[in-house]
């Protein structure tokens, strides 16, 4: 189709498809900037993609093989380790799994949410709300968590006095407590320590709130952001349902980054996917001579089987398509996280998890359908605190994000486990190592059969296994904090916890947003001042007032052209 | 009691085949000479009514150019009840396109798609290179609809926009598999709609059984 070999000019080219990469490509699109956005892979979403069984393995084995001569795969060869998995022969309807590499929990209020409605991509994906959180108490047994003050009003399993201990402590946690004096001085203290010295929680009560409210994932994590994220939880709850949280259908995080480049490419943004960038070079293009400007840089892309190359005045980049050089030289939009990492797995399995209540009693208010407490799950979240399993680890706290059929993360009958734990201290043993006892005490849920009961029933295998530990990027190295504004971005990390990285990566495009803005304005402006540009509509003075511009009445579904 | 069914329609052909003037032309009824490639489109819908009383509303889903490099996101695909896949009869290489397009349908998307083989600028059918027996033939091959229509003059349209709407229902009742693409629209089960917030704490209470 284009044979010859030509240039397209660009102002912004964005390197990888993830979420935060995907929200800002729509937000500079809609803010009228040109952007070519780009992908090592052959799907959307880089590390937040949503795979079939089929591309998992793929991405399975590349990631498992020594290093790549490309930027990109070696780097990510470096961030995933410790890759093993078994597969059963190929799937019938291997291409009817959605199976998020970022498995997420939507908080019904927050950045992501408002980023969604605001800029219209909320019509192209649907959502589920989580239905249930439990703790993992014994083999085949859990512990449901009370998710809101009625549910607390409501337990039976609570004594009177717990019970007004924990709806203080839910009160407290939904005010405006910063300047409180129970908090003053105790910001810093470990939260379950915290909840038990200040608010007299039971250990039990203690356990659900830190990991199953406020998504602890160490022993040590502090009071102050645990605080602040159980009060953005309790408020999202009824928003939508019951549930603060929301999952999205296809696998979340993957399916909604697509939507955000589909509104990218809605507003002229181009598209090219399965092309490993080849070569990244820098030109400096002199200030025109009137001007006080200094020199700007302009990035020329050469790209894999693909004729043309790509040139842009702003790069944006993920940390793995830049080598260290290029790295160095990108401008640091707020402080990066230190280095972390967390043991992930995968496991596919063609039985539903069922939560038994190990107090079933008295398990919360919820209609149950079953007459002993237990709740066949389709979008469910299981928490194993620190210390649960004599296997396991006595500091960190293991999630499994257990997806099904209604959040179309699998075709009917299956369902994926997305187990996922922070590694707090360096460690010789293998993702498979830490997360097998994990995996197995999750799959002594899975209902084997009516006939059986839990006790005695065959714990099942599941059909495909991976594991891997996954790294955040290592930040690049700052050469001078107080450094001018350049025209390479790294947007920052996001949180890894499952409850915090859609919103955080929403909040990092914005920052990114923001300055890329800032630095495409000056462009513009050095560009208006040079002759040759001269009554070029492409250099006017951009109007950017808001992230979202207000979705005028032309635009809205009905009539949107 | 008349029926109101809604079905997602998408776009697939070739660049410049004219795949947004079609649309342009069937819900607005404009043609724009100079319309370059496709800026601005999320989705649009229009509304055809039949005989017997039955409305059928359209959300077709433009490509927004995604289309250029292979980039199609397999959300674009999904739960799509219907296509429609033009080429140019100027244009032998267009049909060509068009079939590898129709390739991709059948193993992307849902195996009950009704597919619509449309061949556009029928007004310059003096520069023809694509004849009637060659695309109506491949059609037939494989079962799809076919018509020839041109953006510009409106002709033959509105025709081939009415034979999918008459064909859906009775092949794809929308109720059966989330005919919409909309989040929460009828058809997905706990499906949550992001602009409808709870009425009241529970309203939204997934299904548990």
């Amino acid at each position: 189709m284009q044979a010859e070999t030509g240039s397209m000019d660009v102002e912004v080219v964005i390197l990888g498809t993830g979420l935060r990469e995907a929200i800002l490509a729509a937000a500079l699109s809609k803010a009228g900037f040109t952007v070519a956005h780009l992908d090592y892979n052959e799907y959307y979403g880089g590390d937040d993609a949503s795979l079939s069984l089929d591309e998992l393995r793929k991405w399975a084995r590349e990631r498992s093989e020594p290093p790549h001569t490309s930027n990109y795969l070696s780097s990510q060869r470096a961030r995933f380790t410790a890759v093993s998995s078994s597969w059963e022969a190929v799937h019938a309807q291997a291409r009817h799994f959605s199976i998020s590499l970022s498995p997420t929990t939507l908080p019904s209020v927050g950045p992501l949410i408002d980023s969604l409605m605001a800029s219209g991509s909320s019509r192209y994906g649907g959502f589920k709300l989580l239905e249930r959180v439990a703790l993992y108490d014994k083999p085949g047994y859990v512990k449901m968590v009370p998710g809101s003050k009625e549910d607390v009003f409501k337990s039976s399993e609570l004594g009177l006095l717990d019970k007004r201990r924990l709806m203080r402590f839910l009160m407290f946690a939904t005010s405006e407590f910063e300047d409180k004096p129970e908090l003053v001085g105790h910001e810093d203290t470990p939260f379950v320590d915290f909840l038990r010295q200040t608010f007299s929680l039971n250990e039990g009560a203690s356990i659900a709130v830190a990991y199953a409210l406020a998504f602890n994932t160490t022993t040590s994590d502090t009071t102050l952001p645990a605080l602040q994220r159980i009060r953005r939880y309790l408020r999202s709850a009824g928003r939508y349902g019951p549930s603060p949280f929301l999952v999205g259908h296809y696998g979340g995080a993957g399916e909604v980054a697509q939507g955000f480049c589909r509104l990218s490419a809605v507003h002229g943004g181009i598209y090219i996917l399965g092309r490993e960038v080849t070569s990244i070079t820098t030109s400096e293009i002199p200030a025109p001579p009137s001007s006080t400007a200094s020199p700007r840089t302009r990035y020329t892309l050469a790209l894999q089987d693909f004729p043309e190359q790509l040139s842009c005045d702003v790069l944006i980049s993920t940390h793995d398509y830049l080598d260290p050089s290029l790295k160095s030289q990108a401008t640091r939009i707020s402080s990066d996280r230190p280095s972390q990492a967390i043991a992930r797995c995968i496991a596919v399995i063609d039985k539903p998890i069922v939560f038994r209540s190990s107090q079933f009693s008295n398990s919360q208010g919820a209609s149950e359908d079953e007459t002993d407490g237990s709740t066949q799950v389709d979008t469910a979240l299981l928490i194993f605190p620190p210390s649960c399993l004599e296997a396991g680890s006595s500091t960190a706290a293991a999630n499994v994000l257990i997806s099904g059929p209604q959040a179309y993360a699998a075709p009917e009958g299956h369902f994926l486990l997305h187990l996922s734990m922070p590694l707090v201290e360096p460690t010789s043993r293998t993702a498979e190592e830490l997360l097998k006892p994990y995996l197995d005490a999750t799959l002594s849920m899975a209902d084997a059969g009516r006939e059986t009961s839990a006790s005695e029933s065959q714990p099942i295998r599941p059909s495909h296994t991976l594991f891997y530990v996954q790294h955040l990027p290592t930040p690049p190295s700052p050469s001078d904090a107080s450094q001018s504004l350049g025209s390479l971005f790294v947007p920052p990390s996001d949180e890894t916890m499952l409850s915090e990285l859609s919103d955080s990566a929403a909040t990092n495009a914005e920052t990114t947003f923001w300055k890329v803005v800032e630095k495409l304005k000056e462009i513009r402006r050095i560009k208006r001042e040079s002759a040759e540009t001269e009554g070029d509509k492409s250099v006017e003075e951009p109007v950017v007032d808001s992230f979202w511009p207000p979705i005028s009445d032309t635009t809205v579904v009905d009539q949107d052209w | 009691m008349s029926k109101q069914f809604q079905f997602k329609l998408v776009l697939l052909g070739e660049s410049a085949v004219g795949k947004s003037s079609l649309v342009l032309r069937f819900v607005k009824d404009q043609f724009d000479d100079y319309r370059e490639s496709t800026i601005g489109a999320a989705f649009l819908t229009q509304t055809v009514s039949l005989d017997d009383g039955t409305t059928v509303k359209f959300e077709i889903w433009d490509t927004a150019g995604q289309e250029r490099y292979k980039s199609l996101a397999p959300m674009y695909y999904r739960n799509a009840n219907c296509a429609v896949v033009v080429y140019d009869i100027t244009q032998t290489a267009s049909l060509e396109k068009a079939r590898s397009w129709i390739r991709e349908l059948q193993r992307q998307a849902d195996p009950s798609i009704v597919i619509a083989l449309c061949g556009n600028k029928s007004d310059l059918s003096a520069r023809r290179q694509v004849s009637q027996e060659e695309a109506k033939k491949y059609a037939d091959e494989e079962g799809l609809m076919w018509g020839e229509t041109s953006a510009k003059s409106g002709e033959g349209v509105a025709d081939i926009f009415t034979a999918i709407a008459k064909k859906l229902p009775l092949t794809a009742p929308p109720s059966a598999r989330g005919g919409a693409a909309r989040p929460g629209a009828s058809g997905k089960p706990g499906g949550v709609d992001l602009n409808k917030q709870a009425n009241a704490a529970g309203a939204n209470e997934p299904c548990n059984c």
